[in-house]
């Protein structure tokens, strides 16, 4: 019989890659991140029916489908100019609880922890979800499991179903909630904010408590002070599904604040011929290259910049957690990249909560989720995706077809900032042009904070981001090759 | 024996959605058989999720041959013996990884059997719908197998 090898390499053509530039010491000049991304999207989208498009966009991406259904549906609401029900507006947002629950579960157990539950120069073969249940015992993984699969089960509640939803519509949601799915949730979220709570201990116990963890937090090749943005409400509180967009400065004061249907004038994006990712920047500030500081537009999203770039949490037990993680790394703004993983479980507490304040409400199980669409035009909509902020915008024709659309993804928010993050890392960790797996597991930590989402296939056997690091001499001539399968 | 076919990938990345038309084929083909058939854009732990229960799980998906012509049909018997550090995509946990966290944690609903059809594609970077007419021609051969195999 022949054999059969697949080949994780092959399985996207474009793997993820850190071309690695020494000089004559042997030390890092430059370093750039190379990742694949899918193409033509907006092409794709031209002349589909607008109310299909949270359905087609939710396709997009297999990390964020949710997030991407949201955005979607909002730019419908204001592309009709429709806005939903109160009560629509509620269900929505629990069920993008649920999404968040799952997404940064699966985060924080599966993929960053590894590095820290493990270890970061623990073998490659080690650092994943096996490595950290054998470590934390087999009853915390069962913990992990069961509350993962509750996130995914309140989403698919409310959704329709568990990964591509299909209940929003343009002013409202097709499907409202009944007295036993809200007890059924009521129950879930319960036991979510527990774990939550135990989470961010096992974070104090396993991180907070290891000198050798906060040294390489506040102190390793891992910081960068950027602008920071992220949604907030009214009191400049975080909110992951609707409010204003706030950027924050370098010493946390407000500098920029918009409605997405500005966004235009706020953000704009700068093309780089070494890759295809685009490079969003701050309109006011300009694009200066890839620096960090004051002068620079380059801004980042996710979990650390939103809580960067917001004054609390609006939930008592994630704004005490918000407060501790400020007051133990030196206030705010925090610049330490692999603060991303506190801020991450802050979040998941958040979400939690807040997924307790709306299953309670009265008015989640009301039969007015829907209104009456208008006229279509144009729209925008915003939400925070797990990994940062995203924006769909739409241009909508009188037969209700999609005349242009324009995306920008969370993961493109925050490209300049992994770039440079990944630049910094090697610079910091590589000497005298000595790389081995430890050091370049040290730098793909540096990508890994952002829990980036990248060009992502939807498969069934193994993987899509393998990582190639190249490392070139003085010469630019290949010197070395590290390939991780 | 309770069994689930399940199309995997995504239906508007071309060639990469194959297998998820492929079980759309087989829909028509099927009926009055014993099978619950499902469409997923999604794998590890939420692909995990949808086979939980069933005693047979048969996955229909793209994949990327080392060597091997675009639009071969491949039958994968030990999916689970596919190891690598990484996913199918950078947020997930791997299927097989995913299997072994659900063994060790004394899942029981775990299928006795996963087998995967395979049709080899060149990967997709633009998004469309469509396939190429060699990934086309992979339909016919993937339905003999699925038939085969059920």
């Amino acid at each position: 019989m022949k054999e059969i090898t697949i080949d994780p390499i092959t399985r996207l053509e474009g793997h993820g890659k850190i071309n690695i530039f020494l000089n004559d010491e042997g030390n890092v000049e430059n370093a750039y991140l190379q990742i694949p991304e899918l193409r033509g999207f907006e092409r794709f989208s031209q002349g589909r029916r607008a109310e299909d498009m949270p359905q087609i966009t939710s396709r997009i991406c297999g990390v964020c489908p949710v997030a991407h259904h949201f955005a979607s549906t909002k730019a419908l609401d204001a592309a009709f100019h429709v806005d939903p029900p109160s009560a629509a507006k509620k269900l929505r947002e629990l069920m993008y609880m649920g999404y968040f629950i799952y997404d940064h579960i699966l985060h924080f157990y599966f993929l960053g922890g590894p590095d820290f539950v493990v270890g970061p120069d623990a073998p490659p073969g080690k650092r994943n979800i096996l490595g950290v249940i054998e470590k934390a015992g087999i009853e915390i993984g069962k913990e992990v499991i069961k509350h993962r699969a509750y996130g995914q089960k309140i989403t698919a509640i409310l959704g329709g179903k568990a990964t591509h939803p299909v209940c929003g519509l343009p002013g409202g949601v097709s499907k409202g909630l009944n007295p036993d799915e809200v007890k059924d949730i009521a129950n879930m979220v319960d036991s979510c904010v527990e774990f939550a709570k135990f989470s961010l201990q096992l974070l104090d116990d396993i991180v907070l408590k290891n000198k050798d963890y906060v040294e390489l937090i506040t102190k390793g090749p891992y910081q960068l002070s950027t602008y920071n943005m992220g949604l907030v409400d009214d009191k400049n509180r975080v909110n992951f599904y609707d409010g204003d967009i706030r950027v924050t400065d370098q010493k946390g004061s407000e500098y920029d604040r918009f409605q997405v249907r500005d966004y235009t004038d706020h953000v704009r994006e700068h093309v780089e011929p070494w890759s295809y990712m685009k490079f969003p920047y701050l309109a006011g500030l300009g694009w200066k290259g890839l620096v960090d500081g004051p002068d620079s537009g380059i801004y980042r999203v996710g979990p650390l910049g939103r809580l960067n770039a917001s004054d609390g949490m609006a939930t008592p037990l994630a704004q005490k957690e918000y407060e501790r993680m400020f007051g133990t790394l030196g206030g705010r703004p925090v610049n330490s990249t692999l603060a991303f993983h506190w801020a991450r479980l802050i979040e998941l507490l958040y979400a939690t909560e807040r997924a307790k304040e709306l299953i309670v409400d009265e008015e989640i199980t009301s039969d007015k989720i829907r209104n009456p669409v208008g006229e279509p035009g144009e729209g925008m909509g915003v939400v925070e995706a797990a990994r940062g902020t995203l924006i769909h915008h739409y241009n909508v024709d009188e037969n209700g077809l999609i005349a242009k659309a324009n995306l920008i993804v969370a993961t493109t928010n925050n490209a300049g900032a992994i770039t440079m993050s990944v630049r910094d890392a090697a610079r910091g960790l590589i000497k005298n042009g000595e790389v081995n797996d430890g050091i370049l597991n040290m730098i793909e930590m540096a990508f890994r904070a952002y829990d980036p989402c990248f060009a992502c296939a939807t498969h069934s056997l193994p993987g899509s981001m393998p990582l190639i690091a190249n490392i070139y001499d003085k010469n630019e001539m290949l010197v070395r090759s590290i390939r991780r399968d | 024996m309770k069994t689930i076919v399940i199309g995997i990938g995504n239906p508007i990345l071309r060639d990469d959605g194959v297998g998820i038309q492929i079980v759309r084929g087989f829909r028509e083909v099927s009926e009055g058989l014993d099978l619950t058939l499902e469409e997923a854009s999604t794998g590890g732990m939420n692909l995990l999720d949808l086979i939980l229960g069933f005693d047979r799980a048969i996955l229909v998906d793209a994949v990327s041959l080392v060597d091997g012509e675009v639009g071969e049909v491949v039958v994968i018997r030990d999916v689970e013996k596919m190891r690598s550090a990484h996913s199918t995509n950078p947020h997930d946990t791997s299927f097989p990884e995913a299997i072994q966290v659900a063994r060790k944690m004394g899942e029981e609903r775990i299928p006795d059997e996963i087998v995967l059809v395979g049709v080899n594609i060149r990967p997709a970077y633009e998004f469309g719908e469509g396939l190429s007419r060699e990934v086309e021609l992979a339909i016919p051969v993937a339905l003999e197998e699925l038939n085969r195999l059920v």
